[in-house]
């Protein structure tokens, strides 16, 4: 369980591995902390890696004193220190954030679900061909 | 669809293990030859309008509940397999259809050198059967499971007419092509088991939605549950759904005479039958077999040889991405079914290995898995996180190796003393290393892969030397062979061992090859399902 000052840490977290880009701010200051909680508590391995991510983070007081190369200094510490469960971490934030629609519009993509849309076809074109056409057939005989 | 249990207390001719791209063939088949077939199936049917391509966390579900990795995934009907001494993890999937639920359906066919390794290159074995004996087989089941594709590749046999015209390659499919012809190189559009015209029973076209290993929500994308089936429901098939099979049973005599298996609510069951089918695939096989252990088979069950679970192999994968200074649009069309290259598919001396491999070329998909890596290579957080990003997001192309994989006797599948599925059944332990072989193989790919990406006008390119999630073909672990000391079955899928026990799935390869492999899985469980119709007329009541 992810108690409420590590919510205030991720979110200060999220603003240095995400940070803000345009017109959007940071990953934490699209209040992106508490989804990226419910669906780590989905998972035991996502949960595993916020806590031991959180837990190598210095306390919540401490990271938040910091300036921006000391935030980024103890990401740093921390990916080094639990790599495994940091980068399965980052794996989560940036599904969460690219899953967001703000972030869609950025990147100008059309952020909706493959299904049931999709994209149209384009026709065949055999004249692709014409190079390899020309080629013998070079398959080995058994 | 649902179905229910037909007479549970009677004989039935023919009882299969597992209903995906193997059992749902042979299920087929054998019900129109009149057969009377249960099929027992783990897993469940699939509601293709449920598949989370239609939702927009799709790409979250990818990683979680649809992740191809069953110890990810961690569902009822998956068992978890011990990795700590693998360099591959195995993906699959579990439910009626299979690992074709959750496959790009790429179908290219083994090549005649592939069934001649030892007589040609030296090495491996021969297979008791030819490239010949398996065509008619290929032919039939590409129309069953319904194959978009052109006839006329220099790099394979002559083939007949495919059912479909090929799935059209694009701009991007176009931009890598031009460049092996450039090089003076093979390619070819991939066959695909993938809907370019409506085919089948309520299958739509391809809608080039761009995420078809979760699922095709269009059923443009053929798996057995939408093709074999509902035939072989219409014949009279009977599938238990939900149920897992613990042991293979046999009498006084070493012979099968049905299975023990737990049913949907957990209840200990017993199902006779005079033979048994084993379509659970490379490693839920050999599991079974060794589960099935007794007086009479105190190695388990057809294992004379001592070769169940041996000679695992999967196919070696790893590759090149490149990215483009324009946009490509990566998302659109199919991830894995545009070109394929087999200029480096036969044996050459000179490159340092043996057998060769198959370039196939990959498409990206949404901004949250291009962050999370392409090629292995995850998008760096912090300050530079944006700009890496947008490089890569919509100008990224793959060109991955499947690379022929040789079988060594110390890769394998066992028993593991302490893991179990959700049944407390003895999980499987697999372990595996990559032989220098196939080290040779994929560096080789690694830079003929880069020349063509750069060819093709990639000014990035990013090197995975070997991807580890990538075990999608299962193969070897009960090898087929003429020799009982050298092998687990004979050319008919028929075990030495026991004359009513047939395997069909990727277990009884030999080699493996370097294609997608459920072609020719299909195609041997179909000329299995032929030989017991024609010769096995003593298994029908």
């Amino acid at each position: 369980m992810v108690i409420k000052p590590d919510t205030y840490l991720l979110t200060a977290a999220l603003n240095r591995v995400i940070p803000p880009v345009g017109d959007l701010p940071g990953a934490g200051g699209m209040d992106l902390a508490e989804e990226v909680i419910k669906r780590s508590a989905a998972d035991f391995r996502f949960q595993d890696a916020l806590t031991r991510v959180l837990g190598a983070l210095p306390s919540p007081n401490d990271f938040l004193a910091l300036d921006d190369d000391g935030q980024d200094d103890a990401l740093r510490t921390a990916e080094s220190s639990h790599a495994d469960a940091f980068g399965l971490w980052l794996d989560v934030v940036y599904t969460v954030y690219y899953m967001h629609p703000e972030v869609h519009q950025r990147l100008g993509w059309h952020g909706r679900s493959p299904q049931p849309e999709g994209n149209v076809m384009p026709p065949w074109d055999g004249s692709v061909l014409g190079v390899i056409r020309k080629r013998d057939p070079f398959w080995r005989k058994a | 669809m649902t179905t229910t249990e037909h007479n549970p207390d009677r004989t039935a001719d023919v009882l299969i293990v597992g209903a995906g791209a193997s059992g749902a063939a042979v299920a087929a088949s054998l019900s129109e030859a009149g057969f009377d077939v249960v099929c027992i199936e783990q897993g469940h049917w699939q509601d293709s309008f449920k598949y989370p391509t239609a939702d927009p966390d799709f790409e979250f579900k990818a990683m979680s509940s649809w992740s191809i990795n069953p110890n990810k995934r961690r569902l009822p009907e998956d068992y978890p397999v011990n990795v700590e001494d693998s360099a591959v993890e195995p993906v699959m999937f579990n439910g009626v259809g299979g690992s074709t639920i959750m496959w790009v359906a790429h179908t290219p066919r083994l090549h005649p050198s592939d069934f001649r390794v030892k007589s040609q290159d030296g090495v491996a074995d021969d297979w008791p059967i030819s490239y010949e004996d398996l065509e008619p087989w290929y032919d039939l089941n590409d129309h069953v499971m319904g194959c978009s594709g052109i006839s006329g590749d220099p790099a394979n046999p002559p083939r007949s007419e495919r059912p479909m015209p090929p799935i059209p390659i694009g701009r991007d499919g176009e931009m890598i092509a031009g460049a092996f012809d450039r090089l003076g190189w093979h390619w070819w559009p991939s066959d695909a088991y993938i809907n370019s015209t409506r085919y089948g029973q309520g299958r739509d076209a391809c809608n080039f939605c761009g995420h078809n290993m979760m699922g095709c929500y269009q059923r443009a994308k053929a798996s057995t549950d939408l093709t074999y089936w509902p035939r072989a429901i219409d014949q009279g098939a009977e599938l238990v759904t939900g149920a897992r099979v613990r042991e293979i049973t046999t009498d006084s005599a070493g012979r099968a005479t049905g299975v023990n298996y737990l049913d949907a609510e957990g209840n200990d069951r017993h199902r006779t039958a005079r033979s048994v089918v084993m379509a659970a695939n490379g490693i839920g096989t050999p599991r079974l077999l060794l589960l099935s252990d007794s007086k009479n088979h105190p190695a388990g069950l057809s294992n004379s040889s001592g070769l169940v679970g041996k000679n695992l192999m999967f196919h070696m994968f790893g590759g090149t991405s490149g990215v483009f200074p324009e946009h490509v649009e990566p998302w659109v069309g199919p991830v894995a079914n545009i070109i394929l290259s087999q200029e480096f598919y036969e044996t050459d001396p000179d490159r340092g290995f043996l057998r060769g491999y198959t370039f196939q070329m990959s498409r990206g998909q949404g901004p949250g898995s291009i962050a999370r890596g392409v090629a292995g290579h995850r998008v760096p957080w912090g300050e530079n996180h944006h700009a890496v990003l947008e490089r890569r997001f919509r100008n990224t192309l793959g060109l991955g190796p499947i690379g022929d994989d040789l079988p060594e006797e110390h890769n394998s599948v066992t028993l593991d003393e302490r893991l179990t599925d959700s049944s407390g059944l003895p999980a499987p332990k697999i372990t595996y290393r990559v032989s220098d072989n196939s080290r040779a193989l994929l560096d080789h790919a690694i830079t003929q892969g880069t020349k063509v990406l750069k060819e093709a006008g990639a000014t990035e390119i990013l090197v995975n030397p070997q991807s580890r999630e990538t075990g999608w073909h299962l193969l070897g672990t009960a090898r087929m062979g003429d020799d009982p000391e050298r092998s687990v079955v004979d050319k008919n899928g028929q075990s030495h061992d026991i004359d009513n026990l047939f395997i069909v799935d990727g277990s009884v390869f030999v080699t493996g090859g370097a294609v997608n492999p459920t072609p020719t899985i299909q195609a041997i469980a179909l000329r299995t399902a032929d030989y017991i119709t024609n010769n096995r007329g003593d298994l029908k009541a």
